[in-house]
């Protein structure tokens, strides 16, 4: 698309790029909860400042990637600049369109600093959501002005009044402030548009200032490297200009800089209050980190925008190619990928019953879901994933030890204590449900820390958790509990002392690293049991009786054995068509071949997939 | 050279359909049998320039039910291709029978007329199972048949049994071996019985409405057969086959040892020289294409040298003479012979009656 940019019409060019005076611009965001329409909002701006050609209109215009159109999920952010006249005066509207998952917290928190302004979207049949409060907060804490706007007024199941309510208790103002709008038939969006101009404060920076500018969300692009989106705070910046960010310190020429309307567009400057991009040349998007702050390489500013920092892993998973053979390939792929995701960081590892793969660093899961997908998808690779893990901190005297692979845990008795990463996670349910909500919590080793009503019908609870305890199931099981109406968001929270051991699991008296896990002391046993139960019905009977055990270091606390295959043959062999049962055979060979062969027991890919279900099995008492 | 080999013929005609069995075969198409031999006469001649350097050693009446055609009909098949090939004088000549297709008079024409050989599809001596299997004679059609067989003057019968059906016990089972020793034939086969999905008990299996059968059970009920069987005198020589000594089938070892073969009629396979090929299924269509001078090609393979070693393995291994010992390499045996599974003798590697119900399982192991 960037292409585009370069060849896009020269008339066009000259609009976008003609200067602004700042008290035109308004830099605003949507935050809402998933469904909630921000991506049909979107395309109603683009249809009202005529950015888009109707022909060229589709749905969830700024989502670009497959995963985000099927999934209905933002993932990367985009910043489309508008141009929308009011009341004879033309405004610049730069609209920076957020993900919303918990995962992306971090470059969530980077958009909002780009912005001045927030539009907090709620369905008005849905009422306020978990995202909806955390995407709040984090709106507020950044110091946005909040703009209220019930959506899906139309829909016969909608009830305004109430859930104007709701949203004028939580961003404390009148219920008539709260804007009602229809993003699918464009009812009051023109309302919107305006009421962003009058109450969205504009940018005040120094254009004559150094140059600072925010990377808030940067891609890679195959044809011209890294393009980093950015916010101009203070200075300008042109094409060719040689720049400088402040955190990597690196330093390069910035080969391009222009706009998103909403296709990339080429401009000559950006300057003071103005949004973005910025081709940079560089091959990494490790160069170009999300909430560095770029400035001249030979007119510096003295301090860099606030808020950089290293993105951090929370959750861990073994890749393996499903074919041993094709470990070049997905290290390639994950060289490639890594261009495009500075987040995704991995280190080769190897394991006794997968062979040659990486341990790899994810955001969250839904993180994980995308770049295992991206890996298939874009690189044809298919792949085996160990159950996710969070991080352990071991400590040792003053020794700490960092544990991405629960097989790399050490034994007991020979460390002080084992922290794990908690979260504070906030839960929206009706408050009929809030007994099935604070259960599953409690179960999953939850401490309660606040619980409010967002009006008699609904409440939200604020619960301390572990996040091992969330990665797998948690959401699943609270949207069934709650027949679909609970909503969940979290923050992480740091780590805190848990009383946490390694369950091993043997086949034949061998340990299988890949089946290893860290689980809390007093779910070792059910979990022991649920894996050996469930390993039993996964594992084919082969030639000799298969021993299944857990362990929690020399202690068996689970065993199940496969009993001896006894038949496997052909009744019948003859009338001839003996093609179908070499075929018959061949298939069976082939299906081996599927296997992994840990000490001398041929185990199933498919078990190793479903060891990541045990813990649906264990939560507690429940058994689904 | 004169090459010894095997000619199939396959008759595609039965009373009824069973719902286990996928061969192929129809029910209510008799009306085409005049017709179809005459195809498969016409259809030898087709073939004959080709296997004039062939001596066939045994020819094997399958179906279906052979024994549905009339007896002047199936000994003027035979008749006719003594004619075109050259048979052993001495050859072995079978042809399966349903126990109820069959009365003394009958059996003693085609004894006659050449069949010296009669394999009956008796598959239970237990009613239940019986009609589990959807057969539709009873215990004592199957008695009746086998000593008018033996008045009609057959000195080489065998018996199909099959084990394993939806409520069969392992009681029952051991009457029924107990009642086909009784009877003293030279041959018996017995078959675990396998749920094919294009059958109306596969489709019954995968909707829930029969039990699959289940492998320990099959594993008790073959290992009781292996001996009862040995106890009565009969020589366990393939998976599925015991004899009296001498009275082999012939015919069926040579697929086990790969020798070539020849197969006449719809769906028939055929094998000789790396290649195999099969006629096409069905009756109408073969019969079109043999009347218009065209061999009833349906498809056909090249087997490669990888292929040809796999089928060597797959069937040399079912057989109680076993492979020689340098088809396979040690390392790749000594794991099966330390667990009893496989025996090395005479410079031969053979499964034990363990590893034979493993087949399948040892010969992907030992395949590269």
């Amino acid at each position: 698309m960037y292409q585009r940019g370069y060849e896009g019409s020269a008339r066009r060019a000259r609009t976008l790029a003609s200067r602004m005076d700042q008290s035109l611009i308004r830099n605003f965001c949507i935050v809402a909860h998933i469904d909630h329409g921000k991506s049909t909002l979107a395309d109603r701006f683009l249809d009202l400042t005529h950015a888009v050609a109707e022909r060229q209109m589709r749905e969830q215009y700024l989502d670009r990637m497959d995963l985000e159109r099927e999934r209905g999920i933002t993932i990367k952010a985009q910043a489309v600049r508008l141009r929308y006249p009011s009341r004879g005066v033309e405004y610049e509207l730069n609209l920076i369109d957020t993900p919303g998952h918990v995962d992306f917290t971090y470059e969530v928190s980077r958009s909002l600093a780009a912005c001045e302004g927030a539009i907090l979207l709620v369905d008005a049949a849905q009422g306020i959501e978990a995202q909806t409060l955390a995407n709040f907060h984090l709106a507020r804490d950044a110091g946005l002005t909040i703009v209220p706007v019930l959506n899906k007024i139309d829909l016969p199941q909608a009830d305004p009044d109430e859930v104007a309510g709701e949203l004028a208790e939580l961003v404390a103002c009148e219920p008539e402030d709260v804007l009602r709008v229809s993003a699918k038939s464009g009812e009051g969006v023109v309302g919107l548009l305006e009421t962003i101009i009058s109450r969205v404060p504009h940018p005040h920076g120094d254009p004559g200032a150094p140059l600072r500018a925010l990377i808030f969300d940067s891609s890679y692009d195959s044809y011209r490297g890294v393009v980093a989106y950015v916010r101009v705070v203070d200075g300008e910046i042109a094409g060719r200009a040689k720049i400088l960010l402040m955190a990597s310190r690196l330093s390069f020429e910035a080969e391009e800089v222009g706009v998103f309307a909403p296709d990339a567009v080429s401009i000559p400057l950006l300057s003071a209050g103005d949004v973005g991009y910025l081709i940079t040349g560089v091959k990494d998007v490790r160069q170009a980190k999300v909430g560095d702050t770029i400035t001249l390489a030979d007119r510096r500013a003295k301090q860099a925008l606030p808020g950089y920092r290293e993105p951090k892993p929370m959750v861990w998973s073994g890749l393996y190619p499903a074919e041993g053979g094709d470990y070049p390939m997905l290290r390639d792929a994950l060289d490639k990928l890594k261009l495009s995701d500075a987040a995704l960081v991995y280190e080769p590892e190897s394991s006794l019953a997968l062979g040659f793969g990486f341990r790899c660093g994810f955001l969250g899961l839904l993180h994980m879901d995308i770049v295992k997908e991206r890996l298939e998808r874009e690189f044809g690779l298919e792949l085996i994933a160990t159950a996710p893990n969070v991080e352990f901190i071991v400590r040792r005297g003053d020794e700490v030890l960092t544990v991405h692979n629960p097989s790399e845990m050490p034994q007991p008795a020979t460390y002080d204590w084992v922290e794990e990463p908690f979260v504070l996670a906030t839960v929206v349910t009706p408050s009929s449900h809030l007994g099935p909500v604070m259960e599953l919590c409690q179960q999953r080793r939850g401490s309660l820390q606040d619980m409010k009503y967002l009006s008699p019908e609904r409440a939200e609870v604020h619960y301390l958790l572990p996040l091992a305890e969330i990665i797998f199931d948690f959401f699943d099981l609270l949207k069934s509990r709650t027949r679909g109406y609970a909503s969940l968001d979290y923050e992480h929270w740091g780590y805190e002392r848990s009383d946490l051991v390694r369950v091993d699991v043997l086949l034949q008296s061998e340990p299988v690293d890949a089946f290893s896990s860290v689980v809390h002391r007093e779910k070792a046993y059910s979990y022991g049991k649920a894996m050996t139960e469930r390993l039993r019905e996964l594992i084919p009977r082969q030639l000799f009786e298969v021993a299944i055990q857990a362990t929690i270091g020399s202690r068996i606390i689970a065993r199940e054995t496969v009993r001896a295959k006894r038949k496997d043959v052909l009744a019948k062999c003859y009338g001839g068509d003996i093609t179908r049962k070499r075929k018959l055979l061949e298939k069976q060979k082939e299906g081996k071949k599927r296997m992994r062969r840990v000490g001398r027991v041929d185990v199933p890919q498919e078990a190793f997939i479903a060891a990541l279900r045990v813990d649906q099995a264990t939560s507690g008492s429940e058994k689904r | 050279m004169s090459e010894p080999a095997g000619l199939y013929v396959h008759i595609p005609f039965c009373l009824t359909r069973c719902g286990y069995c996928d061969f192929n075969t129809y029910a209510g198409l008799d009306q085409l049998s005049n017709r179809y031999v005459e195809a498969l006469q016409r259809e030898a001649e087709l073939w004959a320039p080709e296997w004039q350097d062939a001596t066939f050693v045994s020819l094997f009446l399958g179906g279906g039910t052979p024994t549905t055609l009339k007896h002047d009909s199936l000994v003027n098949l035979l008749r006719g291709l003594r004619s075109t090939f050259s048979l052993e004088p001495d050859a072995e000549i079978t042809s399966e029978a349903n126990p109820d297709t069959v009365d003394e008079p009958y059996l003693a024409r085609i004894r006659r007329g050449g069949v010296t050989r009669l394999s009956m599809g008796v598959q239970s001596f237990d009613p239940n199972v019986l009609g589990a299997l959807e057969r539709i004679h009873s215990p004592d059609s199957a008695r009746r048949a086998f000593s008018a067989a033996r008045r009609a003057g057959f000195e080489d019968v065998n018996l199909d049994l099959i084990y394993g059906a939806n409520g069969e016990s392992i009681e029952s089972w051991k009457r029924t071996l107990e009642e086909a020793i009784a009877l003293t034939p030279e041959h018996l086969s017995c078959y675990a019985l396998t749920i094919e999905p294009a059958t109306p008990l596969g489709r019954k299996v995968a909707a829930g409405l029969t039990p699959a059968p289940d492998a320990d059970l099959q594993a008790d009920m073959y290992e009781l057969a292996c001996e009862v069987l040995a106890m009565a005198g009969y020589e366990h020589y393939e998976v599925s086959n015991w004899a009296k000594p001498g009275h082999r089938c012939r015919h069926n070892l040579g697929y086990w040892e790969g020798r070539p073969y020849l197969g006449l009629g719809a769906g028939a396979h055929s094998y000789r020289d790396g290649r195999r090929w099969w006629n096409v299924r069905s009756p109408q269509q073969y019969l079109a294409m043999v009347s218009a001078g065209e061999r009833p090609i349906g498809g056909d393979e090249l087997l490669s040298e990888g292929e040809r070693r796999t089928e060597r393995l797959l069937l040399g291994l079912r057989t109680a003479e076993g492979i020689p010992v340098d088809w396979v390499e040690d390392v790749r045996a000594d794991g099966f012979v330390a667990h009893g599974l496989a025996e090395r003798r005479d410079g031969r590697l053979a499964l034990t009656d363990r590893g034979l119900l493993l087949a399948n399982e040892l010969v992907t192991e030992l395949v590269e």
